[in-house]
């Protein structure tokens, strides 16, 4: 007999699942496909690369019930407490009519070998719930993560536009307030503990219980949008347990924007960092589109990305730029630091034992103030950076002021180049500064050549995006327009 | 009634011409659609069984050596754990190349490659088994490995029978007016198709029935029964969906061989299912090439010398080796010509047919040469080509069966607006970009495989068709409908397929652009001999039948088949190449045209938009022939910027082994592209009158984006992908 309190539980498509027991580091494609047997959810990568994957995930938020996509092979079943899980099968009866989505992509024949087919079908499905009759450019956003070897994606894309019927008669929206009601039942208001010993899921009530759970359990690792740490298990194997889930934590959620300053909790996730951040600085919009895939932006964190100090995330560089700060949190203890300063070494970041990631809060950019934010990768998306510059000057009277730049990709971690700014603070903002302050970027970094980029072109490359920054504050740069159908 | 046609002459009239149901040709839906757009498609991985047991393949952590144990003790305690099957003899060293009537090379002691498989865990659980797998025990020798291409590519050997030699190539190229010499480099290619290789092997009664993801199931009957020894009747193989195949999946591979001999041994169900690594690492690749083109012209832009010599890399004894100049031997003319293959060996993983071998990567490189030589004559590089179309094949003088390749380059400038390009490179600038256009020429060469089919209609006008062929995503199952429907007169939807299973009619299976054609003429005789049936029965001519919605007709009569037919009809169609193949150049040709932008900052490539025009014969479904031609033209955007599977040159391993790393174009990567279809008829190449469409759209794509780049930026790259670091350092001043 499982014990509610003491399980986790959501709902899947109709069913309510109550798990008291499972493996802590199991996969929701995994228990899709293995135990419910529902196969039409497919793996391709089991890395969050390819979307094929993807289902939806509806999770209470201060605005009401949410759904969005999510990639299955790295999210973890013991994150999915209090949420719907809906899958390919959900949206039509076999022999049944389809549903306007699947019926569009028949009819323009956006699938061919099928097997990535149910992950764009849910993806476009999460597009269609929220957007109707999307815009190119909403279709394309929404694809981001899916990729699809057979097609040549405008089919998808034409079938995207195409999708007949309002979602009002969807039961998903149809019956959102009810599952909404269902949800909040089943919110847990105790932590939650499945499992023992390593092979351990833990679900706190709150952020103060995530703290107290964290000090009892200090090697645990906690996970929120699980884009990275999912790879660490279905990978690397890595044996990492116990888990610490806190994507569910409302207070990780919050966003807050005052006094200059916005506030992300560590559990916001991209997609719901974009809409406060990105509306207050513009100039991040171009970055913020080509952050993994919509699946990858709606599990994955701010908080995270920073927490896991990879030298090529592509938060940190511009939120170093814009001067923001992180703040650590121990029992009741809190400190909080300059972004720059949590990145110590590679790998190694100023975090203590029973220390985690709380908020991390982004001054907006005065007014008058230049940002630019450039994200250089091989692939158009979906692809790590080979590096990323922020730039960030303020020019009075003609003359630079000040000057942050932040760059990824060009040491063993997120870096200001302090060589280049000193070259620029002083002088005027002119072609003739910005060629003089070029040699100082060999001060400031002597990158490694990898598969992704020489050492040769990501130093000329960072001496040209300083180039190109300089040229769109002169209103001298375009962004090319690619042309679609 | 079993029928069969050999293509030794032309047919005069298909009944595609004559049928008038408006059927085949249009642009009909997937008629699988529905199950795979509900997930309800059944994938090989996907069957159950009672006491189905999970294998996990055992991967060498080394290129080179040898395996003097596998400790299974080692693992035997884990939970879950069933048990090791090592059958060192039994075992692949690699898969099967396509089409092959045997075995591919087993046995596993020695490691070729990094990633070899050498062993199967067997578990009770997937994760159970993937446990096993990673902990296992291996007692190692390891060797030296070849794993360094550049440093050995000169002991590249001549691949027997590869060499095809003309004239006096020296004395051409030295009286040449203009000439190119240049080298041009691809690198291995994954197929990547998205569902990774998996089976499910089921031993019962003496018979085995693999459940597998296979694109050619007749002759992967016969190498999985020559591998475990047992008799093709033995043998069955089903795989009803196939979640893309790419040429990864033309033979058989470790996977089905392991899960076949664990079942054997253990009498219970096993599925094996690679991991996205693992079908990187140990199926197969598109081997990287080096490409020599020499070229020669005469003042007016006529080719006086045509050269083009490969050298690609495979593991000892495989004699596959990519053969790049395929279509350069027929493409265009030039006196003096000379051919040949070299293959390197190296202890990395099998070389094999990817999509299009040989054109994929060869056009990469011939049609920029010939760019380069339109550059050097001071001439429009379509007009260069028009000017050396061959009016014969021009080594063995043979005619064209059909070729539309002028028209394609005529009407696809036309449509581009390719006449307002300027010559110069680097002359547009939008804003940070440089904008330039290209162009290449497509073609790809028709071929017919001996194919089966068996189509039964019954009384209530509907009927089933019945083929091994599989559709691994390219519209088989439609456009066999479709044909089906067309000549029997009865709507798509009263015609169910099955396919994909070798209890059917062997087939040509998918690859090589020949399945819907092969098996496509097969299923068209079958009902030819059905029509001709009804026409007994009613004691008329053939050619005065016509079926049509359910009804046979003649002169004024009408009447239901449920009146003429007492039973089911059944009739099994063979076709079979013939000396039409011998006596006529098949080949379905085109010409691509791109623009795209180069970042002056970043060394960035955008594609902006692409327009290919094709011609290759009867378009038989205009839906599936524009997604095929989407989705090749989309490998040559990969093949030409960012498609490079990188080994290790230290110890042999794939260093980008997952799609993360891969880089198969994203959508932001294609733009609007664009396919236009000339109307042809091929009635050289089968009774469809249709030429092969599957590999023809990648042919020359990656090409013409390379050409763009150049007069964007005036940069040439004759090292793929072109990549942005290839660039930056050449880039005119920002």
């Amino acid at each position: 007999m499982t014990d509610p309190a003491n399980a986790i539980r959501f709902i899947l498509n109709d069913a309510e699942i109550a798990l008291d027991t499972l493996p802590a580091t199991q996969t929701l494609l995994d228990f899709l496909r293995l135990d419910r047997r529902l196969r039409g959810t497919k793996e391709g990568c089991a890395e969050g690369d390819c979307g094929a994957c993807t289902v939806l995930v509806g999770r209470l938020t201060e605005a009401g019930l949410v759904y969005e996509p999510v990639n299955a092979c790295i999210r973890f079943t013991g994150s999915l407490n209090a949420t719907h899980v809906v899958t390919i099968e959900h949206l039509s009866v076999p022999n049944g009519p389809l549903h306007p989505v699947q019926q569009a992509m028949v009819d323009h024949h956006g699938s061919q070998c099928g097997f990535c087919t149910p992950g764009f079908v849910m993806a476009l499905y999460a597009l269609w719930m929220g957007t109707p009759q999307p815009s190119r450019t909403e279709v394309e956003k929404a694809l981001q993560g899916n990729l699809c070897r057979c097609t040549g994606y405008a089919p998808i894309i034409r079938a995207a536009q195409a999708v007949a019927g309002e979602p009002g008669a969807d039961p998903l929206v149809a019956h959102r307030q009810a599952m909404a009601d269902r949800l909040a039942g089943l919110r847990n208001t105790d932590r939650i503990e499945v499992g023992s010993g390593k092979d351990r899921v833990i679900v706190p009530a709150s952020v103060d219980d995530l703290a107290d759970a964290y000090a009892e359990n200090p090697g645990a690792t906690i996970v929120a949008g699980a884009t990275d740490v999912g790879l660490w298990v279905t990978k690397f194997m890595r044996d990492i347990g116990p888990l610490i889930f806190v994507s569910h934590l409302p207070e990780l959620h919050r966003v807050s924007d005052a006094d200059g300053v916005v506030t992300l909790g560590a559990a916001v996730s991209y997609r719901e960092a974009e809409a406060a951040l990105v509306a207050r600085i513009p100039a991040l919009s171009g970055l913020w589109n080509r952050i993994g895939g919509e699946q990858v932006r709606a599990m994955g964190t701010v908080g995270g990305n920073i927490a896991n100090g990879s030298p090529i995330g592509d938060t940190p560089p511009p939120l170093i730029a814009l001067g923001a700060t992180v703040t650590l949190r121990r029992g009741q203890e809190r400190r909080t630091l300059p972004l720059e300063d949590f990145f110590i070494a590679y790998g190694k970041q100023d975090r203590q034992q029973g220390e985690f990631v709380e908020s991390v809060a982004v001054p907006h950019l005065p007014t008058g103030e230049h940002l630019g934010c450039y994200k250089i990768a091989k692939r158009r998306e979906e692809d790590i950076s080979s590096l990323l510059g922020a730039f960030r000057v303020k020019v009075e009277a003609g003359t630079v002021t000040s000057a942050r730049i932040a760059f990824g990709g060009m040491a063993a971690t997120p870096k200001r180049a302090k060589a280049v700014e000193a070259a620029l603070v002083g002088q005027p903002w002119s072609e003739a500064t910005v060629l003089a302050a070029l040699p100082a970027f060999a001060e400031d970094f002597q990158p490694i050549t990898d598969m992704r980029a020489s050492a040769a072109y990501r130093l000329l490359v960072a001496q040209n995006l300083l180039r190109r920054f300089f040229a769109e504050t002169q209103g001298r740069a375009e962004r090319l327009v690619r042309q679609v159908a | 009634m079993d029928v069969s046609l050999k293509m030794d002459e032309p047919v005069a009239e298909s009944l595609l011409d004559t049928t008038n149901q408006n059927i085949v040709s249009q642009p009909v839906d997937r008629v699988e659609g529905p199950l795979k757009v509900s997930g309800t498609a059944r994938y090989s991985a996907e069957y159950k069984f009672p006491g189905l047991l999970h294998g996990v393949l055992v991967s060498a952590p080394m290129g080179k050596g040898r395996i003097l144990k596998i400790d299974a003790g080692s693992i035997e305690k884990l939970p879950g754990i069933v048990t090791v099957i090592t059958d060192y003899d039994t075992f692949l060293r690699n898969p099967a190349q396509g089409q092959d009537e045997e075995a591919p090379e087993q046995g596993v002691r020695d490691v070729s490659y990094f990633g070899q498989p050498v062993a199967l865990v067997v578990g009770e659980s997937f994760e159970a088994a993937r446990h096993g797998a990673q902990r296992i025990a291996l007692d190692m020798r390891p060797d030296e490995g070849r794993f360094d291409f550049a440093a050995r590519k000169h002991m590249a050997e001549p691949k027997k029978r590869s060499r095809k030699a003309q004239g006096d190539l020296d004395a051409a190229l030295a009286a040449a007016h203009a000439t190119i010499d240049a080298i041009w480099t691809t690198p291995s290619q994954t197929s990547a198709a998205m569902e990774p290789h998996a089976g499910i092997a089921v031993w019962e009664d003496n018979k085995l029935t693999l459940y597998g993801s296979y694109q050619m199931l007749a002759s992967d009957r016969l190498q999985l029964a020559d591998a475990l020894g047992l008799k093709p009747e033995q043998v069955r193989i089903v795989a009803r969906y196939v979640g893309g195949g790419f040429g990864g999946k033309l033979g058989i591979s470790a996977e089905s061989v392991a899960a076949a001999v664990a079942a054997m041994r253990l009498n219970r169900p096993v599925r094996v299912v690679m991991t996205r690594q693992q079908v990187t690492e140990a199926t197969v690749r598109r081997s990287n090439t080096e490409q020599r083109i020499r070229l020669g012209a005469d003042a007016e832009g006529r080719l006086t010398a045509v050269a083009h010599e490969t050298i690609t890399a495979n593991l000892d004894r495989s004699s596959f080796s990519e053969p790049a100049s395929a279509s350069t031997q027929f493409l265009y003319g030039g006196q003096a010509r000379l051919f040949l293959n070299s293959i390197v060996r190296m202890d990395q993983l099998l070389s094999a047919s990817m999509r299009a071998p040989g054109e994929a990567v060869g056009m990469l490189a011939l049609e920029c040469a010939m760019d380069e030589l339109a550059e050097t004559l001071g001439m429009d590089p379509v007009a260069l080509r028009l000017r050396n179309i061959p009016a014969r094949h021009p080594m063995d003088g043979l005619p064209f069966s059909s070729r539309s390749l002028a028209e394609c380059l005529e009407i696809g400038a036309r449509d581009f607006g390719w006449s307002d390009r300027d010559p110069r490179p680097a002359q547009r600038r939008e804003g940070d970009w440089w904008i330039g256009v290209g162009m290449a020429a497509a073609a790809r060469s028709n071929m017919l495989i001996k194919s089966s089919a068996r189509v039964m209609l019954a009384p209530d006008g509907t009927a089933v068709v019945e083929t091994d062929l599989t559709d691994i995503g390219t519209g088989s199952y439609t456009i066999l409908a479709q044909i089906t429907a067309e000549l029997l007169g009865l709507p798509v939807s009263s015609v169910e397929v099955r396919l994909g299973d070798t209890d059917f009619p062997p087939s040509s299976g998918s690859g090589g652009s020949f399945g819907a054609a092969s098996a496509g003429s097969s299923v068209y005789l079958a009902c030819e001999s059905l029509r001709q049936e009804i026409a007994e029965k009613l004691g008329i001519a053939p050619k005065d039948l016509v079926l049509t919605e359910g009804m046979a007709r003649h002169g004024n009569v009408s009447r239901p088949l449920h009146e003429i037919l007492s039973g089911p009809l059944t009739a099994i169609g063979t076709i079979e190449p013939g000396e039409m193949e011998e006596k006529f150049v098949q080949a379905g040709f085109g010409a691509h045209f791109c623009e795209v932008g180069v970042n002056a900052h970043s060394g960035e490539v955008r594609v902006r938009r692409m327009e290919s025009t094709f011609a290759a014969g009867r378009i038989l479904n205009e839906k599936t022939a524009t997604s095929q031609c989407l989705g090749g033209m989309v490998f040559g955007i990969g093949a030409a910027l960012t498609e490079d599977l990188m080994h290790d040159p230290r110890n042999g391993a794939i260093v980008n082994h997952d799609l993360a790393e891969y880089h198969v174009p994203v959508n932001a990567d294609i733009p609007a592209l664009k396919v236009r279809f000339l109307e042809e008829r091929d009635e050289k190449a089968n009774p469809l009158f249709a030429k092969g469409i599957g590999e023809l759209g990648i042919s020359g794509a990656g090409a013409a984006v390379a050409n763009a780049i150049y007069n964007a930026c005036g940069v040439r790259v004759r090292d793929y992908p072109i990549t942005l670091d290839k660039l930056i350092e050449k880039l005119p001043p920002a």
